[in-house]
């Protein structure tokens, strides 16, 4: 209780830091037994509601007692203020006297007791009035109906019974409220909370106004307290009523007033507190109004006044206690004005205030320890008694509303000053201290400041050093010295590193001590030289399992202590250490790289290990090795071949360790690394430190190509040693000779040898030889093969001998066939192992770059009977397929055979046909032409593939190999007449020769056309000049005439002209004129040769003989 | 006239560290690593100033402690010069600071265009320390 007493001095009361809400007094529910009542007033004290105004509500029983009033004073004249601001003030108006005060009442306008229901109401009004004689609380009823009012006017029985009621309860008709309780309580709550709360306004602006009229009667020289007293209730009295800037107004003035006091030994403390009330106030206030900069200087000029007034000497750590706890609240009041959306920045935000609160709390517990250390009893009788019940805030409990003017008596003053001096020391100021620093750290974290926060929490380290909480500093040292050791600021690093190093030691950390003092040993600390000799020696001694010395600044009984702690810690059997070292500026270094990029798997692989020692003190390491990382396994290599000597250390010395093994078989085209380089300190029997160093560091470096510049004065120049962490395993190069004998181009289609020539040219035989052929992946359209027949699955493994002697040969071949003209990449695989001590395994690949082209290519081309291209078939009408064969390979080609199938509706029209080109050969660039006969069968609107042409063919002394080319036929359509002409050869002049006409009819119907046959010169003919001819269905009509040629040479036929015979249907037929003529234009030869006359008597051809015609009558 | 300098790396590690009281020396080291926080937030481009002159080098007051005064200064290779002044001297004006960090900045171009000297290591050079007290006091 007495502690609290003291913190009370500098804390802020509850009721100063509240939010001012106007408070509201309710009366009349029974929120025990009645629901309805219960159902109201959690709608009413919910102040979860949206529109919520600024209101407290308060359930006043109905025998309540407000506080009584003081008697009304009429002048100031002979009144000495006892003090500033009594306690109980803020409180009275916060939670005892309601502005306004609520009456509930169930009671219905058609209630059938109304008369007397309306009497017990008035009376309750009436007893309430009496308890709050003298105040300007304003009394409001409000009833609750369970009937829905009608419209107002409308029930004159309400009206009337309203008028009543206010009448016997002597209130304004304006203090009447209904409140109807069914569905829509919460709007109506709403509305009357609203109302409440603008009777509160015009209350305590109401109480605003008495006070200030108090004024005229004060006079400044005694009655200077109640100037800062009425200005303080002003401004409290309008925050109730939310006008802040009024609020504003009235604090500031209550402050200017309050800095014209004279500040003496007595009522410093007083002012003080009143002060930071005020300027609490004010700061709110103004970080209310949206005013930050204002209140920041409001605060500055605070606490640069009141700076210098420590009071009592020897109770300064009240002062200090008082500017911190300023400082921390004005840094919540900052942060909850950032939270409610204020934007700070990263100069001015709520963690520098913190920061100088722990400050300022470190300042009193300096003072503490000055001014309280000789104080060992609480002095008695307790001079603090009733320090909780004084009247005034700021005041001596042992002089309660003393004035300034009475000297105090010194004795009793002596006293109360001892009774604080002694809770004082019971205080845990760490604790605040490490508070405020924490709050200070997560603030500088927010605004971006990493390092004004690393700074911070080494404060907060020392803090906790200072408290005997040397695992926590511990912890915290050694999280910071990551970032000081990144940014190289040695200086920091080093005074860092040694406050943990003491740390460790008081709390017996074996392994932070262990790896402290190596990076204490290294160059880079600004540490001593003595001191570093005095971490050396404890290091050596932890290393013999002894117990280090402490640091001499220790005091003894600290030491005492971490002795104590040490103890146990080398009872234990050897002790076993692994510290990582990859991130540490320890005073050994190392380097290691492999020698090369690439290594042959019958090599060593070679690893250099640079190590440097930069301890001032000569260093023995026990073991120093590599793990290798390999992806089968991992291994470890340690340095072997050297004598103990070599692994001693003198300052700055760089030794160079190689470690060689053969690579792994397994690793073939893997990458292997540098995993760690592991130093080995100590021996394993007592104990021993395993410290870890990752192969790659170069962190730690910026500009590494200009480190050449620097000079290495003893050999081995550390600085420039290039790390190279990770090298290849590949397989060891043949020797193997490989030739390959083909004819390139291969062509499309053909079985493609290729012979292998192999030679051994290593130095011993081989065996296990096997050689591998694969084509590229893409390539699916080829097939590789052993024999020119099947073909096999890839990989082809080829014949050959397992074995090989030295200088031995050895031929072999295999077979690719290609699809497709491409340019295909075939890749030769040779594996084998050496026939030696060691067998290795080789592997040679060599790739064959096969370009495949086409051996030629066939177009076809369609030609009529006459010998001329057609663009189109006519059923069952013969047509010339010629096919041309275009060659196009490097080499020469024999055709062997050729041949066409055919395939329905295609047809051959010849009776046999036989190869045109069989057993020719062909260079590039030549081209054959073979004529087949064929029809069509089938009428079709596309062409049709009518068959293939199928060609055997081999180069020169090669494989024969069968090339299959489908033939595309062109549309064919139906003609229902086809017409043929047979004729001979030649004729001779004056020697009759026959012609044929053939005209068939192909449809289902009769045909009759109507024919002429056109007189020439160059003949002269026998035979129906004009005539209708009738064909019938699927049948053949012969035309036959008998020609007389006159002239020699190729002459003009006779032209023979076919027409739908005029009388039928045309459409019925489905011939018209245009297509007759085109089927006489492709059917018909329009000349013939006519030779010259034959001497003597030629044999005549075949003619129509002579009929004997009998014309009848 | 002022009491501290520092030439900041731009990898914010320490070159060369000027006090006029060396056993401050570790407090001020302090300070100014706590005003390498506001240069950086300075040069971050992602914070969008736009009173920030790409070609200003001099930065302003970076902090105004209760003591002292901390003034930041960056060249276009980032590299950072703090100076810090004595609240106390009132008589110090923007200019004149300003001029201060002119002549450390070409001091310091000088030292770096010694062959000798690496590049990214602290500055040992004595003339250099001496010419950096001349400008200091």
């Amino acid at each position: 209780m007495q502690a609290n007493a003291i913190q009370s001095n500098s804390d802020l009361p509850p009721e100063l830091c509240a939010k001012p809400l106007a408070l509201i007094g309710i009366s009349g529910l029974d929120v025990i037994n009645n629901a309805v009542h219960k159902s109201i007033w959690d709608i009413f004290s919910n102040s979860r509601r949206n529109e919520h105004s600024p209101v407290r509500f308060n359930l006043i029983e109905n025998d309540h007692e407000f506080p009584i009033i003081k008697p009304k004073r009429n002048s100031y004249d002979w009144y000495i203020p006892k003090g500033i601001l009594k306690k109980n003030w803020m409180h009275k108006h916060l939670h005892e006297i309601p502005a306004v005060m609520v009456i509930f009442y169930d009671l219905d306008w058609n209630d059938l007791q109304w008369n007397e229901k309306m009497i017990e109401c008035a009376s309750r009004v009436q007893s309430m009035r009496a308890a709050l004689e003298g105040r300007a609380s304003r009394i409001v009823i409000v009833l609750i109906q369970t009937t829905l009012p009608l419209p107002a006017g409308e029930d004159a029985l309400a009206a009337e019974r309203a008028v009543a009621l206010c009448s016997s309860c002597e209130l304004n008709s304006q203090s009447l409220f209904v409140l109807p309780h069914g569905d829509h309580l919460q709007g109506y709550a709403t509305r009357l909370e609203n109302a409440f709360y603008e009777f509160a306004q015009t209350y305590y602006h109401n109480e605003a106004k008495i006070i200030k009229s108090h004024k005229e009667h004060l006079n400044k020289n005694t009655h200077q307290y109640l100037y800062v007293r009425h200005q303080f209730k002003l401004g409290f009295l309008n925050e109730l009523k939310q006008d802040i800037h009024t609020a504003y107004k009235h604090y500031n003035h209550a402050y200017e007033n309050l800095l014209e006091i004279r500040i003496v030994d007595t009522n410093s403390l007083e002012i003080r507190t009143i002060a930071g009330f005020l300027n609490y106030k004010l700061c709110r206030l103004l970080f209310a109004l949206n005013l930050p900069r204002d209140a920041i200087s409001q605060f500055k000029s605070h606490i640069d006044r009141f700076r210098g007034r420590i009071g009592f000497q020897e109770l300064a750590f009240e002062h200090y206690a008082w500017l911190s706890k300023q400082y921390s609240v004005f840094g919540d009041i900052f942060d909850e004005a950032v939270k409610l959306g204020l934007p700070a920045v990263q100069t001015q935000h709520p963690g520098i205030y913190y920061q100088q609160a722990a400050l300022q709390a470190i300042l009193r517990k300096k003072a503490c320890k000055e001014l309280c250390s000789t104080v060992i009893a609480y002095p008695s009788p307790d001079p603090l008694e009733g320090a909780n019940n004084i009247e005034f805030y700021g005041q001596r409990p042992w002089r309660p509303g003393k004035m300034t003017s009475e000297p105090p008596d010194p004795h009793l003053e002596a006293m109360g000053i001892q009774a604080i001096q002694y809770l004082e020391k019971l205080v845990n100021h760490s604790n605040i201290i490490i508070q405020l620093y924490g709050l200070a750290i997560s603030q500088y974290k927010t605004y971006k400041c990493p390092r004004t926060r690393r700074q911070l929490v080494l404060e907060m380290a020392d803090e906790c050093y200072d408290s005997k909480d040397y695992g926590k500093a511990l912890t915290l040292y050694t999280h910071m010295l990551w970032d000081f050791r990144k940014e190289k600021w040695w200086g920091i690093l080093s005074q860092v590193l040694e406050k943990a190093l003491i740390c460790a030691f008081l709390t017996a950390n074996v392994q932070d001590y262990i790896q402290l003092a190596l990076e204490l040993l290294g160059a880079n600390t600004t540490t001593s030289l003595d001191d570093k000799r005095r971490i050396y020696e404890n290091l050596k001694k932890i290393l013999k399992k002894q117990i280090p010395y402490g640091d001499p600044k220790l005091p003894q009984d600290i030491l005492q202590n971490a002795i104590i702690i040490w103890q146990p810690v080398f009872s234990s059997n050897p002790l076993h250490f692994s510290l990582d070292m990859a991130n540490i500026a320890a005073c050994i270094e190392t380097r290691a790289k492999f020698l090369k990029n690439v290594y042959e798997v019958d090599q060593n692989v070679t690893v250099e290990i640079y190590i440097r020692s930069t301890c001032p003190f000569p260093l023995v390491f026990a073991k120093i090795s590599v793990t290798i990382n390999a992806p089968n396994c991992n291994s470890e290599f340690a340095v072997t071949n050297v004598e103990n000597i070599a692994l001693s250390f003198r300052k700055d010395e760089v030794k160079k360790f190689v470690i060689e093994f053969m690579p792994d078989p397994h690793d073939i085209n893997k990458e292997i690394q540098i995993g760690s380089i592991n130093i080995q300190l100590g021996n394993s029997t007592e104990c021993s430190v395993d410290l870890k160093y990752s192969s790659y560091d170069e962190a730690f470096k910026n500009h590494p190509e200009l480190v050449h510049f620097r000079c290495a004065p003893n050999g081995i120049d550390f600085d420039n040693i290039r790390p190279l962490s990770s090298s290849t395993i590949v397989p060891r190069e043949s020797k193997l000779s490989i030739s390959f004998d083909h004819r390139s181009p291969a062509l499309v289609g053909e079985w493609y040898q290729i012979v292998i020539n192999i030679v051994n040219e290593e130095m011993f035989g081989i065996k296990d030889l096997k050689i591998e052929v694969v084509l590229d992946e893409e390539n699916f359209e080829s097939e590789l093969s052993l024999q020119p027949s099947s073909p096999c699955k890839q990989p082809l493994i080829v014949n050959s001998p397992k074995n090989l002697d030295c200088n031995g040969k050895n031929s072999t071949h295999f077979f690719v066939r290609v699809h497709k003209p491409c340019k295909c990449n075939v890749t030769v695989r040779v594996t084998y192992t050496l026939d030696s001590q060691k067998a290795v395994l080789s592997i040679k690949t060599e790739v064959i770059p096969l370009p495949v082209v086409e051996p030629f290519t066939v177009t076809t081309k369609y030609l009529s009977m006459l010998m001329s291209e057609i663009d189109r078939f006519y059923v069952d009408e013969e047509f010339g397929v010629m096919n041309y064969i275009k060659f196009s390979s490097p080499w020469m080609i024999h055709i062997e055979d050729t041949s066409l199938e055919f395939v329905h509706p295609g047809r051959s029209a010849e009776k046999s046909s036989s190869s045109q080109i069989a057993g020719r050969s062909f260079n590039n660039e030549e081209i054959s032409a073979e004529l087949h006969i064929a029809t069509c069968q089938k009428s079709s609107d596309q062409g049709l593939n009518l068959g293939k042409c199928k060609i055997s063919w081999k180069r020169e002394n090669g494989i024969t190999t069968t090339t299959e080319v489908a033939i595309q036929g062109l549309p064919c359509y139906f003609m229902p007449i086809g017409l043929k002409l047979a004729a001979p050869a030649h004729g001779f002049v004056r020697t009759p020769m026959l012609l044929k006409y053939h005209l068939e009819n192909r449809s289902r119907h009769l045909i009759q056309l109507d024919v002429v046959m056109q007189a020439t010169e160059a003949f002269m003919f026998s035979g129906y000049k004009q005539f209708v001819v009738s064909i019938l269905p699927n049948s053949t009509r012969t035309l036959q005439y008998n020609l007389y040629p006159l002239i020699a040479g190729s002459v003009a036929l006779p032209e023979l002209v076919i027409s739908p015979e005029s009388n039928t249907d045309n459409e019925v037929q489905g011939i018209n004129k245009d297509q007759l003529n085109a089927l006489i234009h492709r059917s018909l030869p329009t000349h013939i040769y006519v030779m010259p006359q034959v001497k003597g008597t030629p044999k005549l051809p075949e003619i129509v003989a002579n009929q004997k015609i009998q014309i009848v009558d | 006239m002022a009491v501290c300098v520092a030439i900041i790396g731009k990898d914010n590690a320490p070159k060369f560290f000027a006090c006029v009281n060396p056993e401050e020396e570790l407090n001020f080291q302090y300070k100014v690593l706590s005003s390498l926080d506001i240069v950086e937030e300075k040069l971050n481009p992602t914070v969008k100033s736009s009173t920030t002159d790409l070609r200003e080098l001099y930065l302003g007051m970076l902090y105004s402690l209760e003591t002292h005064k901390i003034y930041g200064y960056v060249t276009n290779t980032k590299i950072k010069i703090i100076i810090i002044v004595d609240s106390t001297n009132t008589a110090l004006r923007d200019n004149e600071i300003k001029s201060m960090f002119k002549k450390i900045h070409s001091e310091y171009a000088d030292v770096v265009c010694n062959p000798f000297y690496i590049p990214g290591e602290p500055i040992t050079s004595k003339s250099f320390a001496m010419n950096i007290e001349s400008i200091m006091s």
